[in-house]
């Protein structure tokens, strides 16, 4: 089984401030760390699992700038095989536009595949729309926040995927098809330094993504980032933990939880 | 004629609320709504819409991106193009919107929770809610959207008529993607729902280690232990402990949250809390945007604080 898996480079935004510079024109994520997304981290690790079982290979793509290359090393550190880095410096809001790249790449490089897998979402952008654009403009079967895999065998996939409230569906695919894998689905392996460094032995490959972009035109795109609209927000305790903890206790009492 | 079409989620044969924000975007759009729905007797309020097409197949294979493509080339065969297709922000909304505009290479854009139409400008989510994009399309052309859950529900209003209602010639189910069953989530854990008070712990707590002082803090408070979803994932703690969309959605009496950055797909499982009370160390964390009372603290010091104290 081949599988390539699709994997991005993004910000590392939780805990650290974004700010909105350029009058709305920019975030400045100077100071901000990156790494790989956490739903392409599972992906890979479950086309891992999976070509462990089934022979093939793993490929891991990644369109980004040059220091995408990160991602690759991970990903090769993980099992993958090869890594692919379709380079741009631009960054690419629109999915139909990285989808069109994709699938572009995909036809003039002759890549073989038995399956595709994306992760549900970036955690930037949250588009969670990659995966369906491509497989839509492939013509090939699609299903979404795949919590489990169950068969990988006979030109068929039987996979579960996550609904709401905890509901699951256990469903059929026929190869080839593109997956777009949840988080949690697996428990993704620890990479070491070390692991990353063997990684870096492996050739990558690089592809210019001009050569890719001949037949699209942007169809949506951004004009201004903004911060959130504030709600009523909460009333901040502030001073020191101990009276910060008594207050706690206090607002428990009034509500009526803890004597 | 122009119109919207808003594409009904149907989900073990109840109505989702979440169609009514498909439904406000319409009407803030004004245009006039067509609905397409399985066929199949649903609670459904029809006077939001002004018609509806009635698809002869199980709803399991109509959130089906395959069916869904075909459904929606005969719909456009008979009605023309829409202006606007939406659908619900969930696991099968996601799926049939990514597919359908990569199907009819339309433009896409996720998450919308906000729209200026005097501008033509849709407020999407970046970096979990931390900050917004305002996106504009770059044609006039037919689009295709996802609509975030609570955000245009209040303006879905009945219209002054019932509305007219048809029904499609069956359509071809694919075989590429087939339904076979569905999954319930085990129940032999603890119901985190009928909780009075949640002490929730999300990514920030660091490591599996720190879990155990939660607990500790937990029965010291007679709180119940619930979770995040990447606390559930890294199987810190059990799934049915999961709040959020695809976990519980809970409505304690106090939600304490520590080191839970506040998600759309968290915060849409325990806004509606009587009292919610978050600790994190970022003061720009999003969920300081719904809690009643906020912390900008490292919630594991906090919480030995608190155990001493209750320790006394
Ligand atoms: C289809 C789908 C369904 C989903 N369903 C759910 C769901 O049901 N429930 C759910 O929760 N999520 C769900 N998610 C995931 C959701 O998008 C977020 O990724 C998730 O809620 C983030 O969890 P978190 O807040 O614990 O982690 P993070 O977003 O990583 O936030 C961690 C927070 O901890 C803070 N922090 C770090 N260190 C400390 C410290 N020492 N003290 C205090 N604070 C600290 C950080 O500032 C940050 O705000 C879903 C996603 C998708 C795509
Ligand atoms: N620039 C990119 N490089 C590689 N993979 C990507 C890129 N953008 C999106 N993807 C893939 O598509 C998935 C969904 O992304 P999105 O639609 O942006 O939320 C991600 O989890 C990745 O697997």
């Amino acid at each position: 089984m081949n599988i390539l898996v699709f994997a991005k480079r993004v910000a590392a935004a939780q805990e650290e401030e974004l700010r909105i510079v350029n009058d709305g024109q920019g975030v400045d994520l100077a100071k901000v760390p990156f790494k790989m997304n956490d739903w392409d981290n599972y992906a890979i690790e479950e086309a891992v699992r999976i070509v462990e079982k089934t022979g093939g290979a793993v490929t891991a793509v990644s369109i980004g700038d040059a220091e995408s290359d990160d991602v690759l090393r991970r990903a090769i550190a993980m099992g993958a095989k090869d890594g692919f880095l379709i380079e741009t410096s631009e960054t690419i809001h629109d999915p139909n536009e990285r989808a069109s790249v994709i699938s572009d790449f995909l036809k003039k490089e002759s890549t073989p595949f038995d399956a595709i897998f994306t992760g549900v979402q970036s955690e930037d952008d949250q588009f969670a729309s990659v995966g369906g654009i491509l497989a839509a403009r492939l013509g090939l079967p699609y299903a979404s926040m795949i919590i489990g895999i169950d068969s990988f065998e006979n030109g068929q996939v039987t996979a579960r995927r996550e609904l709401e409230g905890g509901l699951r569906e256990r469903i059929k695919l026929t190869l080839p098809c593109v997956l777009s894998i949840q988080s949690g689905i697996n428990e993704p392996r620890y990479v070491s330094i070390m692991g990353v460094r063997k990684a870096s032995k492996v050739d990558r490959k690089i592809f210019p993504m001009n050569n890719y972009q001949e037949n699209f035109s942007n169809m949506i795109e951004i004009i201004k980032w903004v911060y959130p609209e504030k709600k009523a927000g909460a009333t901040m305790l502030t001073g020191e933990l101990s009276n910060i903890c008594k207050d706690v206790l206090g607002i428990l009492k009034e509500n009526g939880v803890c004597q | 004629m122009s119109y919207a079409l808003v594409v009904s989620e149907i989900r073990r044969g109840l109505f989702e609320d979440r169609n009514l924000d498909s439904i406000g975007f319409s009407n803030l759009l004004q245009r006039n709504i067509t609905l397409l729905i399985p066929e199949g007797d649903y609670k459904i309020n029809e006077k939001f819409v002004n018609n509806i097409i009635k698809v002869r197949i199980e709803e399991s294979s109509f959130l089906n991106p395959l069916n869904m493509i075909t459904a929606l080339e005969k719909v456009i065969n008979l009605k023309g193009n829409p202006d606007v297709i939406i659908f619900t922000l969930s696991s099968s909304g996601t799926e049939l919107a990514s597919y359908a505009s990569g199907h009819f290479k339309l433009p896409l854009i996720t998450d919308v929770s906000g729209y200026d139409k005097e501008k033509g400008i849709f407020l999407k989510s970046y970096y979990s809610d931390k900050i917004f994009g305002q996106f504009k399309l770059t044609d006039t052309g037919p689009f295709i959207i996802t609509v975030r859950s609570g955000s245009f529900k209040d303006n879905a209003v009945e219209k002054a008529s019932l509305p007219a209602s048809e029904t499609l010639e069956e359509i071809q189910i694919s075989k590429n993607r087939t339904f076979i069953e569905y999954i319930e989530e085990d129940s032999t854990e603890i119901d985190i729902t009928k909780a009075e008070f949640l002490l929730s712990v999300g990514r920030g707590i660091g490591n599996q280690d720190e879990i155990a002082g939660y607990e500790e803090l937990a029965a010291l408070l007679k709180a119940v232990i619930s979770g995040s979803r990447p606390v559930i994932d890294k199987m810190w703690l059990p799934k049915p402990r999961q709040v959020g969309t695809s976990g519980k959605t809970v409505k304690p009496k106090v939600y304490f949250a520590m080191g839970i950055s506040g998600a759309f797909q968290h915060i849409a499982g325990m806004k509606d809390s009587d009292c919610i009370i978050a600790v994190n160390k970022d003061p720009q964390a999003p969920i300081f945007q719904y809690a009643h009372y906020g912390i900008v603290a490292d919630a594991n010091k906090l919480r030995d604080n608190l155990k001493v104290i209750m320790k006394g």
